[in-house]
């Protein structure tokens, strides 16, 4: 592991340990999870799932917003490694997905099919709660490595209590709060994306690409725009121009 | 957090309402669903206040005078838990009405709730997204905390009348919904389908989704297919036809 690299890392535990601010927004952290996952570890995606307390998982951020991945979580809730995870609390794992059709009948020839050979699932846990379950993918033979597997499961323990101490609480009334929260944010931006989808003719991807783009160039949270989206009273139009070239694309 | 007797939260509700139906010899609806929560999860009062797009919530059903007050208070002050739950998409469990947070936080209403005997006020937003459909408030003359198992019960029991509104919303008789479809809201098609209905017909989420739900009814194709054809642009809705 070189300087630059410790260094990105210590900066990443850091930024998953401040989230003592006021606004504090579970999803947008979420993401943020997933991205230095990706960045940081050998991985080709990965994603996180909360339970919504009705016994269900739903994922609440991705890496990419691609259909097959998006699908790999949403078939989560019948089988597959962040269910059993989230059920034992334990990691869960699989270095070879494409014989592991017995073991989660819909979720490994789904995850094989959007090409992902190895898969690892760790747990978030709070106490004696698990609230969810971070999902690491694959895309070449060996499985998940074990530094990765480590630094994954350290990323989502700190990831975890920062969730948790972001106000000072000794129950989870605050945690109920903001995980329900998040989970219907997540709805709102799938409605948002078939909005814009609708919208521009692109598909859910694009859709969320140009949705986040604009978020993150004009500073706004992707879960209040996706609202605005959703509620039909944002510039569609401004919105699909995203960062490239908006100029351009404005005269038309 | 979740589980105590390791049945599905959402189905354990559905008994319990179906029972306490049964009981009674009437069909299930919002009102039975508020008399069960009162009587499984220790507060003193349930009440559900609706959101028929005007923006002006109403009182559809509250189990004490307490409750109504509550209702009618946070419309008359325009602040309250029930009305950031609405606006946020996300419970909000308030334990002590008396506590100084609390009052910083609503003013207004804080000190009014107290005096009518309120201590605590639990609020849940019956919402798919953007489509918010109403709030389901819990109320208790003693202040403290939801125990997490009654909690993961007010959660279930929400979202058993969110499905109960959006089977109105869809014109469908309450408590006739077909166990085998439910309401696939954990798929994320469903939702990118409305999203894209919404668009191509010009309409508002909510209308959006009862449309895809009353084709998926029409022609008895479970919804989530029907969400698989709309994404993948199978199927599309126009604006001039499907009045249904």
């Amino acid at each position: 592991m070189n300087d630059h690299h410790e260094q990105r890392l210590a900066r990443v535990f850091v930024e998953l340990a401040d989230t003592l601010v006021d606004d504090f927004d579970m999803l947008e952290f979420l993401s943020m999870l997933v991205e230095r996952c990706v960045e940081l570890l050998d991985v080709a995606a990965a994603g996180v799932v909360l339970s919504d307390h009705r016994g269900a998982l739903r994922m609440a951020a991705a890496s990419s917003e691609q259909a097959r991945l998006v699908e790999l979580f949403a078939v989560q809730t019948d089988d597959g490694p962040c269910l059993d995870c989230v059920r034992t609390g334990l990691p869960v794992y699989s270095a070879n997905l494409a014989a592991d059709e017995a073991r989660w009948p819909r979720f490994a020839p789904a995850a094989v099919a959007a090409g992902f050979v190895a898969t690892h699932a760790v747990p978030m846990r709070l106490r004696r709660n698990v609230i969810g379950a971070l999902n690491l993918f694959k895309a070449e033979p060996n499985g998940v490595d074990p530094a990765s597997v480590q630094l994954g499961q350290a990323l989502a323990d700190v990831a975890t209590i920062g969730m948790l101490q972001q106000r000072a609480i000794d129950d989870n009334t605050v945690l109920v709060e903001q995980l329900q929260t998040a989970l219907n944010s997540r709805v709102v931006i799938e409605q948002a994306k078939g909005v814009l989808s609708a919208h521009a003719g692109v598909d859910m991807d694009h859709a969320f690409t140009a949705l986040r783009g604009y978020a993150r160039s004009h500073n706004l949270r992707l879960s209040a725009l996706a609202f605005t989206v959703a509620n039909g009273t944002a510039d569609l139009t401004a919105i699909m121009a995203g960062g490239e070239r908006p100029a351009r694309r404005a005269q038309r | 957090m979740s589980g105590h007797g390791g049945a599905n939260p959402l189905a354990r509700a559905g008994s319990w309402v179906a029972d306490h139906a049964a009981a009674l010899g009437e069909p299930v609806s919002i009102g039975l669903l508020c008399e069960t929560a009162v009587d499984r999860l220790d507060v003193s009062g349930a009440t559900l206040t609706v959101d028929p797009g005007s923006g002006w919530p109403e009182t559809r059903y509250a189990t004490d005078a307490l409750g109504a007050g509550l209702a009618e208070l946070q419309l008359t002050v325009g602040e309250g838990p029930c009305v950031d739950a609405e606006r946020g998409g996300g419970p909000v469990l308030v334990t002590d009405l008396d506590a100084p947070g609390t009052q910083l936080r609503w003013p207004l209403f804080t000190p009014l709730a107290v005096d009518a005997g309120a201590h605590a006020l639990f609020a849940f937003p019956l919402c798919v997204g953007a489509i918010r459909a109403g709030v389901l408030a819990l109320h208790r003359a003693q202040a403290g905390s939801l125990e997490p198992a009654k909690l993961t019960d007010a959660l279930a029991l929400a979202g058993l009348a969110l499905r109960l509104l959006l089977d109105e919303q869809a014109d469908r008789r309450a408590g006739s919904a077909d166990r085998a479809d439910g309401l696939p809201l954990h798929d994320p098609q469903v939702h990118q389908a409305t999203g894209m209905i919404s668009g191509q017909l010009g309409v508002g989420m909510e209308e959006a989704f009862a449309r895809l739900r009353a084709r998926a009814f029409a022609g008895q194709r479970p919804l989530a297919e029907l969400a698989a054809d709309v994404v993948a642009r199978r199927l599309r809705f126009e604006p001039t036809e499907d009045t249904t």
